[in-house]
């Protein structure tokens, strides 16, 4: 079973089409927008559609998705404790 | 961008959510109480329903419908000819003279029956019947068709920009002398495609829309269509017409910024409303109200509302959306034919949907409706992509 | 209201770039080949002519183009291909962009409603919605490119390329813009495709014959035509001027051709269309049909359009292929590489019995006249 943060790495990297990336090549601390990995609102609601989608974690508006998707390690925290909250 | 002559406006045709016709439509903005509602034509599953400003029961039998034409068409002839009839045009007559067609749409002109493409994933061969229905759809064409008209026709498919677009291209063609009639407005219905698509961008609300509001969380869709007969001035003088409404001017620029949030700084917009006054030869201190795109999303509401304060601060400005939704492709012609209604009425109606000021915001729309006696009005449209357009409406007795 | 025709740029089944059409044109062939598809849905399969995209690359790095879909990086590449070959001109808020299409952006139309019918409705996915709008073409060639004038996104069928020159000539002469960055663009998807066989039929691969009033040989293809248009004024060198640009409906009277001109045809395999031309282009005109270098696509007209620009500049007219020519009894289709002065008429005429008419012609005078 691929643990969480692999998973999210896989998502941003097949579905934001980071073709250019690794998954095991994006640092857990990075931020994920702005001046990190450089995501933006677009990827942003579309993350929240690929979390949905294979975690089945619904996040409800951008003010929980900014918390949540600060970097790779706020954002498995998140769905972690909606998965086992 | 030189100033061009006014092109008359003759004739106007609107349906939608707020009204079966314009006047219906003109009493909804100044006295009706909104009530957008979970769609009724089709089901989603998503466990919020979004509210969307869909067409009465009454205002759709009251159509007259062949399998082989969408609704956004037939809405687009519908307006077409309410528009020819409030000008006097007869249609045998239109027949006689070179006449364009410019619609904007976005629905309108997109190849994505979701019927047809659940049968064909499903591995069975689809009834080609909406495909046969796609063909035979394009808004614009579909006008011609149905009036035998023959002149310049396009469908312009530039988002929610598509129908203030078409009537400052309409105009355009005017001028230049390509035709001395346009019927250009707009048209577009509800779909789940647009509505899964917004509702994925989560930018639209799960109760009525709120534009320019401290609280507003998004847009509610809406369906509908609206056309305007502009005619040249030589046009008017043979059939004896005076007409008091103008187009005086269009602008248009891009952001080049984002797929789907527009520029903070409003660059685009500032241009497009310059390109508008200039080319109507008039200056931002005339403008004596904005018909705003007001959509109720946090990003449009916020930058509109910066570029209104920037450039008219004390000008009043006012949504249409919260009496009908956001149209996309219909969206900038029924807002510049209420806005045009509005100039020959004399008033302007409330912001539907403004209850609190937003502090980020630093002006306010309309609370109330009121008398005003401006002769200039400016409409503006703000779609993704970047595209910025801004139409500029007259009154007045002799402008050309 | 004229414009001159400064830059070209294509991508198609041919090739990428002027240069390459021109060879194509120079050497006779070769003609579009499909690739096929398999299908189980279609009956013989499917195929078209792919387009590729990769010297897109060269020219972008790869984030920026992260979310540019197959459609969008057609329009892309030949949007700068097109400002390349007219000089790379600076780009700014008098550049107008339009964008014209047929049927938009299929594929990321449809990879948007297999996500809603794969994952339900809240799964919808917002990066293909927003890049299945008609008008994200010109959106992306506006941001990467930075050009901020006017944008603009037209759809009429065949008579898209048409109509998007029309508001382009409008605009120069309006002086909204002093540059307009103005083509086409089409996709094939598998839907399309699949749509295609059950109204023509299965395509029995036959090279394609335009002007064949008996066979279906339309070869079903992709690609993009942008053009740098200047306003006639500019007196700028370029590949001729555009003259005049019109659509209208069939008639007896209508089209009414210019005199003189060489006429491009549209006919790309339909018999339908071919017995069309046949009918209201007098044989004595002289004409050819160039679909078998690009396929069929509705902004085709585009890629004539394209030709007729090289056929200007080059003063001589291009020979059809060998085996759209061979039994068609017409004697005034070019066999050979011929010289030619006169005007060129790019026509289309629908299955909707509409037309358009695109008129070049050399640019006359000097810089400076």
């Amino acid at each position: 079973m691929t643990d969480i943060k692999t998973r999210i790495k896989t998502i941003i990297v097949e579905e934001l089409n980071f073709e250019d990336l690794k998954p095991e090549e994006i640092p857990d601390d990075i931020p994920l927008f702005g001046d990190g990995l450089g995501l933006d609102s677009l990827d942003a609601v579309e993350l929240v559609v690929q979390i949905q989608k294979h975690f089945g974690v619904k996040i409800q508006n951008m003010d929980e998705g900014r918390a949540a998707f600060r970097s790779i390690n706020a954002l498995e925290a998140f769905i972690s404790e909606r998965l086992n909250g | 961008m030189k100033p061009g002559k006014p092109v008359a406006v003759t004739g106007m045709g609107c349906i939608c959510a707020a009204g079966s016709d314009l006047a219906a439509c003109m009493t909804s903005l100044f006295t009706g109480n909104p009530n957008p509602g979970p769609p009724r034509r089709f089901t989603s599953d998503h466990p919020n329903p979004y509210p969307v400003f869909e067409l009465t029961a009454s205002v759709l039998s009251g159509l007259s419908r062949e399998q082989n034409l969408s609704l956004t068409a037939t809405l687009g002839i519908a307006t077409a000819r309410q528009a020819l009839e409030d000008a006097g045009w007869e249609p045998e007559a239109l027949r006689r003279i070179r006449t364009g067609v410019c619609i904007g749409t976005t629905v309108g002109c997109t190849m994505n029956d979701e019927g047809f493409y659940r049968i064909y994933r499903s591995g069975k061969p689809p009834d080609l019947t909406p495909i046969r229905r796609f063909f035979n759809s394009n808004p614009a064409a579909s006008i011609a068709k149905a009036f035998d008209l023959e002149g310049p026709c396009q469908a312009l498919v530039n988002a929610c920009c598509s129908g203030t677009d078409a009537i400052g291209i309409g105009a355009s063609w005017i001028r230049q002398g390509l035709c001395d009639v346009v019927l250009a407005g707009g048209t577009d219905e509800l779909s789940r495609v647009t509505y899964n698509g917004f509702i994925s961008l989560m930018i639209t609300d799960t109760g009525p829309c709120r534009p320019f509001d401290r609280d507003r969380k998004g847009l509610n869709l809406g369906e509908g269509s609206a056309v305007m007969v502009l005619e040249s001035d030589r046009s008017c003088h043979l059939r004896k017409k005076a007409p008091r409404v103008f187009v005086m001017g269009y602008g248009s620029a891009a952001d080049a910024y984002h797929l789907t949030a527009p520029k903070p700084d409003g660059a685009g917009l500032k241009k497009a409303i310059a390109d508008a006054l200039s080319s109507g030869g008039k200056t931002m201190s005339e403008v004596a109200y904005v018909g705003a795109h007001g959509t109720g999303t946090p990003d449009n509401d916020r930058v509109e509302a910066r570029v209104l304060h920037e450039l008219m601060p004390g000008v009043p400005f006012f949504s249409t959306k919260g009496h009908t939704g956001h149209t996309l492709g219909a969206a900038g012609a029924i807002q510049a034919v209420l806005v045009a209604a509005f100039l020959k009425a004399g008033r302007i109606p409330a912001s539907a949907g403004f209850h609190t000021p937003d502090p980020e915001l630093l002006i306010v729309p309309t609370v109330d409706s009121r008398m005003i006696s401006g002769k200039i009005a400016l409409s503006e449209s703000l779609a993704f992509g970047g595209s910025n357009a801004a139409l500029l409406l007259g009154i007045g007795e002799n402008w050309i | 209201m004229k414009a001159i025709l400064k830059g070209i740029g294509v991508v198609g089944g041919f090739g990428t770039g002027i240069q390459t059409l021109e060879k194509v044109l120079l050497n006779r062939g070769p003609t579009v080949e499909s690739l096929a598809v398999p299908d189980p849905q279609t009956l013989g399969g499917q195929f078209f002519v792919p387009v590729d995209t990769r010297q897109i690359q060269d020219r972008f790095p790869s984030r920026a183009l992260r979310r540019i879909d197959h459609f969008s990086r057609m329009a892309l590449l030949a949007a700068v291909l097109a400002l390349e070959d007219a000089g790379k001109p600076e780009v700014n808020d008098r550049m107008g962009v339009i964008v014209a299409t047929g049927y938009g952006a299929t594929r990321t139309t449809f990879a948007f409603l297999d996500s809603v019918l794969e994952g339900g409705d809240s799964c919808a996915s917002p990066t293909l919605f927003s890049g299945s709008v008609h008008n994200t073409a010109a959106a992306q060639i506006s941001m990467l490119m930075g050009i901020c004038g006017p944008n603009l996104t037209v759809s009429r069928f065949d008579l898209s390329i048409s109509e998007a020159l029309v508001v382009a000539l409008i605009w120069l002469a309006e002086g909204r813009v002093t540059s307009v960055l103005v083509g086409g663009v089409d996709e094939w998807c598998p839907v399309l495709g699949h749509c295609y066989h059950r109204f023509f039929g299965k395509n029995d691969l036959s090279p394609m014959r335009p002007l064949d009033p008996d066979r279906q040989s339309a070869v079903v293809a992709e690609g993009a035509a942008f053009f740098l248009l200047l306003p006639e004024e500019d007196r700028a060198d370029g590949y001729g001027v555009i003259e005049s640009v019109t659509t209208g409906c069939l008639r007896d009277d209508a089209p009414v051709l210019p005199e003189d001109a060489l006429i491009l045809l549209g006919a790309d395999g339909h018999p339908v269309s071919a017995r069309r031309y046949a009918r209201f282009v007098p044989k004595n005109r002289k004409m050819a049909a160039y679909a078998p270098y690009y396929g069929s696509l509705p902004i085709g007209m585009g890629f004539d359009m394209a030709i007729a620009g090289l056929t200007l500049r080059r003063k001589r007219i291009f020979p059809m292929p060998e085996i759209a020519v061979k039994d068609v009894p017409i004697d005034t289709v070019p066999t050979d590489s011929v010289a030619w002065t006169g005007k060129v008429c790019c026509l289309k005429i629908t299955p909707f019995d509409t037309y358009g008419m695109i008129t070049l012609a050399t640019q006359t005078g000097n810089p400076g006249n």
